[in-house]
């Protein structure tokens, strides 16, 4: 029997699980940790590491380490957001076949998909020595917001590292199923996911086996890696004036204050000042420099007050799009290492009039929910077995039905159903510059849906059909996603072509287009291709 | 009968339907309420959903499960905007008078085909001309941050988001005047929506 992991693929951490019918065990790494960081380096003494051991270096080969790929997978490197995240990184990025990022390493080219699947590969490497069989199947989660071109992307980097990616799901969903997985429950959960490099919201309804996302909402480009990057700035400004050089332009230095200030940001969650001195700063003469630093919890708050701020107020909008109010909520779930920040549970606590729940473990209920999933889509697990995120106790690598101190009712088998729902708003160019909406935003999928179009000239023997992503009626005022053409038409007045466009959104998110002229049947068929995602035939190869 | 030929069976059924209005997909009256159709949907999720089916079911059985239930799923999207906007909407997907044109794309002669008459500009014409990067380079970089993410909300039509992020980039920056302006343009096209 094989078995089907469920895999966190995180923007600094990542974590693998899978779930049986005696619980949850999770994948653990050279030092018997559950926490697995998303990094890959390519020392100069040669090689590929991965996880703890390439964080190691950092310090001495910064550009030689890969770290927060998955800001810019899937990603169009034009994109200003793209542009700013990679002020954050030391490592060299240029630009591909289809506008998307690639990594250069010394002579070495790699795509975003390539170096996540080397997180992948790990992963699947270190669950195939810890079960002692063969992993061939995953379910990897994905930010609830994570564009078509994103998700497609996150499934190459799967395929590359020899999975098969039999689903994504998305994180917060995974999360709220972890929470509620085999308790026959009913009840509204918000889930908050503020992790590295994402921030997402998501509220459902469970209901019993049911898990329906209602709304969910969020921004991919809003995480820890932010704060650290407005406190590392400050020390950058520090530094200038204290050492008289300016930092910015050296990596390893620049590397160093970003894990200052990490530092400083995860004391600061439980202290109320941070006092010390950053030294082992190479400057550029060759002496070595420390920069000592006083933040007050109070200063951190306000620094990074305008990214909190943003959390807040997207969460209020999830919920106006869910239509329920703070009150009807049941438990507020908190995912993500970043929302161990304390303004965050306090503004949260403001907000819905009660603390978030404590219980479950911000880390690693994702892959938890993931694992689930998997062994639910394998039919190797179902409901009853003790799955529940509170049932995860922090054994080595192991969550048992046995401890716990709690029997779960043995019922019928049921699995979960995940109601996930699309991410965007998606439609298509009509006349006069408008667009025609075929799937809203918050929609459960999969979902399929069919219009019929005319042509608006006589013997029009060509159609193209624009696509974009928005929610705005003018066309050029969302994002284009590709066009799809139909050629040799018959001739005919207009109005008499009628020609079916379906638009439909797989169980991953990803969305396929179809366009079918219903009298001569000239089909088109094609998926759409996004800018900055890898295109269907270039891997490696593309990107040398 | 077991769940799975039933769940084949109402599959079949939903995917011979030619042309359907959502109810039909739905199978409840033609005037029923939301409660109905949202109770039609949780049914159908619990029977059809695909991943209950996924290792019961031949590959091609299973895709005709899947497209019943997007299809299904489709009809409840449709149902829930049509019962919120309170008119209902004439059906978009019958007769060519009814149906929205694509835009014309082909030129009126026989001649060559342009592949692509309208640029297509790649922000929202609420974003002053200038380039972002010659308009950026002279603010702080924190006031950076927030102009990108205006520029990322008005890209996603968020015009309430992105006059949020302006204006904390203008307390980041208040000596901006483009920035200024960028709030100002957003404003008025948040004025004029709400006319
Ligand atoms: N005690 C703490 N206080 C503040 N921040 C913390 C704390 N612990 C961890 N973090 C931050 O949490 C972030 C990592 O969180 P997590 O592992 O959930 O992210 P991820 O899953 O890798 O990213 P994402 O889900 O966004 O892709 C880092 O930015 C880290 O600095
Ligand atoms: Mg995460």
């Amino acid at each position: 029997m094989s078995v089907a992991l469920g895999i966190d693929l995180g923007t600094t951490n990542s974590v693998a699980a899978i779930a049986t019918s005696t619980g949850v065990e999770f994948i653990l790494g050279p030092r018997g940790d559950r926490v697995h960081p998303s990094v890959v380096a390519f020392p100069s003494s040669g090689g590929v590491v991965v996880g703890a051991d390439a964080k190691r270096y950092r310090l001495t080969e910064p550009q030689h380490v890969i770290h927060s790929a998955k800001r810019f997978i899937g990603q169009n490197i034009r994109s200003p957001l793209v542009q700013l995240a990679m002020t954050g990184v030391r490592y060299k990025l240029v630009e591909g076949p289809n506008q998307q990022p690639i990594v250069v390493v010394r002579d070495r080219k790699m795509t975003m998909p390539e170096i996540s699947s080397n997180v992948l590969l790990h992963l699947k490497r270190s669950a195939e020595r810890q079960l002692g069989q063969p992993v061939k199947e995953a379910v990897i989660t994905v930010p609830a917001n994570f564009t078509d071109g994103q998700r497609q992307a996150t499934k190459e980097a799967g395929r590359l590292a020899g999975l098969d990616v039999m689903r994504l799901i998305n994180e917060p969903t995974a999360a709220a199923l972890a929470h509620g997985f085999g308790r026959d429950r009913q009840e509204l959960v918000c889930v908050f996911d503020f992790g590295g490099g994402t921030f997402d919201v998501s509220i459902l309804r469970i209901n019993n086996e049911m898990f329906e996302v209602l709304a969910s909402d969020g921004d991919f480009f809003l995480g820890g890696d932010d704060l650290d990057r407005a406190l590392a700035e400050v020390l950058a400004a520090d530094f200038t004036r204290q050492l008289r050089v300016d930092p910015r332009p050296h990596a390893a230095l620049m590397m160093k204050l970003m894990m200052g200030a990490e530092a400083i940001k995860c004391h600061l969650s439980e202290n109320d000042a941070a006092e010390g001195e950053i030294d082992g700063l190479d400057l550029p003469g060759g002496v070595s420099g420390k920069l000592p630093f006083s933040v007050t919890r109070k200063q951190f708050e306000d620094l990074v007050g305008g990214y909190t701020q943003r959390t807040i107020e997207v969460t209020r909008q999830v919920m106006a799009a869910a239509g329920v109010s703070p009150r009807d909520i049941g438990d507020v779930l908190c995912v993500g290492g970043s929302t161990r920040i304390p303004v965050i549970r306090r503004k949260l606590a403001e907000v819905f009039g009660r603390e978030p729940n404590h219980t479950i473990n911000p880390d690693e209920v994702v892959a938890q929910g993931a694992a689930i999933q998997a062994g639910s889509l394998t039919a190797t697990l179902s409901a009853g077995t003790g799955m529940g995120a509170r049932d995860a106790v922090a054994t080595a690598g192991h969550s048992s039905l046995a401890t716990g101190n709690r029997t779960l009712p043995m019922g019928v088998a049921k699995r979960p159903v995940l109601l996930d729902v699309n991410p965007a708003t998606l439609a298509v160019h009509t006349a006069g510059g408008f667009t025609e909406r075929l799937l809203d935003k918050n929609a459960p999928i999969p979902i399929e849906r069919t219009r019929v179009f005319t042509t608006a000239r006589d013997n029009q023997q060509r159609v193209e059909i624009d696509c974009c992503r928005g929610e705005n009626r003018k066309y050029v005022e969302n994002e284009p996603l590709g066009t799809l053409v139909l050629e040799d038409l018959p001739a005919k007045a207009r109005g008499d072509l009628k020609i079916e466009v379906s638009f439909r959104v797989d169980a991953d998110g990803i969305l396929h287009v179809r366009a079918l002229d219903q009298q001569s049947g000239v089909r088109q068929e094609a998926h759409l291709q996004v800018l900055g995602a890898p295109s269907t035939s270039d891997s490696a190869a593309g990107a040398e | 009968m077991s769940v799975r030929s039933e769940a084949l069976q109402w599959a079949q059924r939903i995917c011979a339907r030619t042309n359907p209005e959502p109810h039909q997909l739905l199978e409840i009256p033609a005037d029923a309420g939301m409660e109905e159709a949202q109770e039609a949907f949780h049914k159908a999720a619990r029977i059809l959903h695909p991943d209950l089916h996924r290792t019961t079911l031949t590959p091609e059985d299973l895709e005709v499960v899947t497209t019943a239930y997007a299809k299904v799923a489709g009809a409840y999207q449709e149902f829930r905007s049509q019962r919120m906007t309170t008119t209902r909407m004439r059906p978009m997907h019958i007769g060519p008078t009814a149906a929205p044109a694509p835009r014309p794309i082909a030129p009126p002669t026989d001649g060559p085909i342009p592949t692509r008459t309208t640029p297509i500009p790649k922000s929202a014409h609420v974003v002053p001309e200038t380039t972002p990067s010659a308009a950026s380079s002279a603010m702080s970089s924190k006031a950076l941050i927030y102009y990108r993410k205006a520029e990322l909300a008005l890209r996603r039509g968020d015009l309430r988001g992105a006059m949020l992020q302006l204006k904390m980039a203008i307390g980041a920056d208040p000596a901006s005047t483009f920035l200024r302006s960028a709030l100002g343009e957003v404003e008025a096209e948040v004025a004029k929506q709400l006319k």
